[in-house]
């Protein structure tokens, strides 16, 4: 859009360091050119130009109103030229808007928050202790009935929404694939097999050397193993110094808890006591 | 309005603003299905004012924006460019009101300094300063111009009242210094008032919510209503006439907005919105209301501008209805006026913009099934 002759100008302003004349140029297709330069605050000579198209609006008005189109400017616009001034008058952005008969605030903008709550209604919100429609944590029978037998893994999927950051009860975040796993808390390392902390002995002292099939072998002597967890290192493989083992019965637990306690076991003196739950229960 | 319109033409300065508009319009007049319709408005941006903007208002002819704010100043614009012709000095304090007689030769004005001043509109010079010992909330002309009613506060010992004030419409005329009415509002003040068809009635609407209606020669109170919550925070904020003064809408804190008639104090028409509203305004041509308001200006802060709910909204007049909303402020609408011949509005905001809104010819043709039904049997016949 520049033109040669604004490059003089340019070529000028830099010698005589003040601002060239203001340009309109009537271009053959009606429109015009208008060409302004200003200084800006940072002391920036800024050139802008314009194209814009002039169309004459015919209208007829009252003579009232015509008549006081024509009146002096005074106040703060005192000797103003006419037409709207740049500082006070804009245009801003294109609004549609839109009549409609049944006209709803959702179906033209809701905010995010409406959304989420009605989300969070439509959730299928389903108790795991009396299938009640609340949250597990909020059951009234809570503190008297245990947690359904029947929250099976496969069930999860439906009940993990509304779990939440609430983390079923424990007060910390319960990452979804391990929510809804009764009563909560407890070891939480050993996965799907941890079921019944009661009956869960935690062994420390182990000897780095040990493998879970020398704990499970020890340990089976007192009755049915479900499980033995040994923590290794990921590195480097080697067992970490502590284990937990789970017995399907308590009474065995018990009874391998007294013997084992104090077990001499590679070079080390075992060290066995029930498991605890993180929070202390 | 029984001006005979010449057939004079006036060819409107086209300025650059103007010009932008005329550009390549995005509007579909293609769009003929019955109920997708699409208006779209280039609203035109008024930045004269530092501070919230605390009434807008029209001429009766339209031509004319006047609005308040309170950074002390009156400006006045040309309604079809938003071009800024004046504005008036004098005010010391923030202003609340403004309101221009019938003829668009006299303004009056009320702000927080405690003083009503009339100015000429051409010139912008001050013709008359009332004081008073609080503050003017409303000011309203009569209909016919020859009267001039102001709502005052009520502060520290002083009750708030309503005064009246007789008007030469002679610009070089000396104007009354004594009022000529004055009603106390003793139990609850008044935050707004007007003048009924002929000035037969006063309706003041108050503080507590109620409406009340006092007899514009005597002053005497014929009737008073309850008619918003009755609660100190819902106050009335707005009461705004209908083109023949029959009957009026009044906006309120407690969301709502509600058609009144003068006479009987009637309850027609309730909008119940979501939001406080701060200014209702019934559009001729079409039977629309248009409702603004927002959340407190001193809560603002606390959320997004989505959730402030500061947009105009316009509601179905009869069958009370929404019908849709214009967003654009960022901050609650104080005041929405609607041109008089209906062909556009403009409203004042607490961030300090006006925003003129001219109507595009959908928003004419937008008709509820039953509207069309019924012109459509009317043509038949």
């Amino acid at each position: 859009m520049s033109r040669p002759a604004g490059r003089t100008d340019w070529a000028a302003d830099d010698e005589e360091d003040e601002l060239p004349q203001n340009q309109i140029i009537k271009n053959k297709d009606g429109t015009e050119t208008i060409i302004t330069y200003a200084v800006r605050e940072d002391g920036k000579k800024i050139k802008t130009t314009r194209r814009i198209k002039k169309s004459v609006v015919k209208q007829i008005v009252n003579p009232r109103v015509a008549e006081r189109k024509h009146w002096e400017k005074f106040g703060q616009e005192k000797g103003k030229p006419a037409g709207p001034q740049t500082d006070t008058v804009s245009v801003a952005e294109n609004i549609v808007f839109r009549p409609t008969a049944n006209w709803k605030a959702s179906s033209d903008d809701k905010s995010e928050a409406d959304k989420k709550k009605t989300d969070l209604k439509q959730a299928k919100i389903k108790c795991r202790i009396c299938s009640g429609d609340h949250f597990t944590t909020k059951c009234p029978f809570k503190d008297t009935m245990g947690v359904a037998d029947d929250a099976t893994p496969a069930e999860m999927p439906d009940d993990a929404p509304q779990a939440g950051g609430a983390g079923a009860g424990s007060g910390s975040y319960v990452p979804p694939h391990l929510r809804g796993r009764g009563a909560g808390g407890g070891e939480k390392m050993g996965g799907k097999y941890e079921r019944d902390d009661l009956a869960t002995l935690r062994v420390t002292n182990v000897s780095e050397i040990a493998e879970e099939q020398d704990l499970r072998d020890m340990f089976s002597r007192y009755g049915h193993v479900t499980r033995v967890f040994l923590a290794k290192d990921r590195e480097t493989g080697r067992a970490k110094g502590f284990a937990f083992v789970s017995y399907a019965d308590r009474s065995d637990a018990a009874k391998a808890c007294e013997k084992m306690d104090g077990y001499g076991f590679g070079h080390l003196i075992l060290r066995v006591e029930f498991a605890k739950k993180p929070d202390g229960k | 309005m029984t001006a005979h319109f010449n057939t004079k033409t006036s060819i409107s300065e086209v300025g650059s603003v103007k010009i932008h508009k005329s550009c390549p319009t995005p509007h579909t007049p293609s769009d003929t299905s019955p109920h997708i319709r699409y208006i779209i408005m280039r609203p035109i941006l008024l930045s004269g004012h530092e501070r919230a903007l605390t009434q807008v208002k029209y001429n009766p002819d339209g031509d004319i924006i006047f609005s308040v704010s309170k950074d002390h100043v009156v400006c006045a614009w040309y309604s079809h460019n938003g071009e800024r012709f004046g504005t008036y000095h004098g005010h010391q304090g923030a202003l609340w009101t403004v309101d221009v007689d019938p003829t668009s030769t006299l303004l009056a004005t009320g702000g927080a300094d405690n003083t009503m001043r009339l100015w000429e509109v051409k010139t912008g010079r001050l013709l008359k300063t009332w004081e008073f010992p609080t503050s003017i909330k409303r000011v309203e002309f009569s209909a016919d111009g020859r009267q001039l009613l102001g709502v005052t506060e009520r502060r520290s010992g002083h009750t708030g009242s309503i005064v009246v004030y007789e008007i030469n419409p002679d610009v070089e005329a000396e104007q009354a210094d004594e009022h000529v009415l004055r009603i106390i509002c003793e139990d609850s003040k008044a935050t707004v008032a007007g003048f009924s068809y002929l000035a037969q009635y006063i309706i003041a609407g108050h503080e507590d919510g109620t409406v009340s209606q006092y007899d514009g020669k005597s002053g005497e109170l014929l009737y008073n209503t309850q008619v918003h919550e009755p609660d100190v925070q819902n106050q009335i904020t707005d009461l705004q006439w209908a083109p023949d003064r029959t009957y009026f809408i009044t906006a309120s804190k407690d969301k709502s907005a509600k058609i009144l008639a003068a006479d009987s104090l009637e309850v027609f028409k309730t909008y119940q919105t979501d939001t406080p509203l701060n200014s209702a305004a019934i559009t001729p041509v079409k039977d629309f209301v248009i409702l603004g308001g927002g959340q407190a200006a001193m809560d603002v802060t606390t959320t997004s501008a989505r959730q402030g709910k500061f947009e105009a909204r316009f509601w179905h007049k009869i069958f009370a209805e929404e019908i849709g909303r214009v967003r654009g402020h960022f901050g609650p609408l104080n005041y929405v006026a609607v041109h008089p011949q209906g062909t556009g509005y403009c409203s004042g905001g607490e961030d300090g913009y006006v925003r003129v809104h001219h109507f595009d010819k959908p928003y004419f043709d937008f008709l509820y099934e039953v509207e069309r039904e019924q012109l459509q049997a009317q043509s038949n016949l």
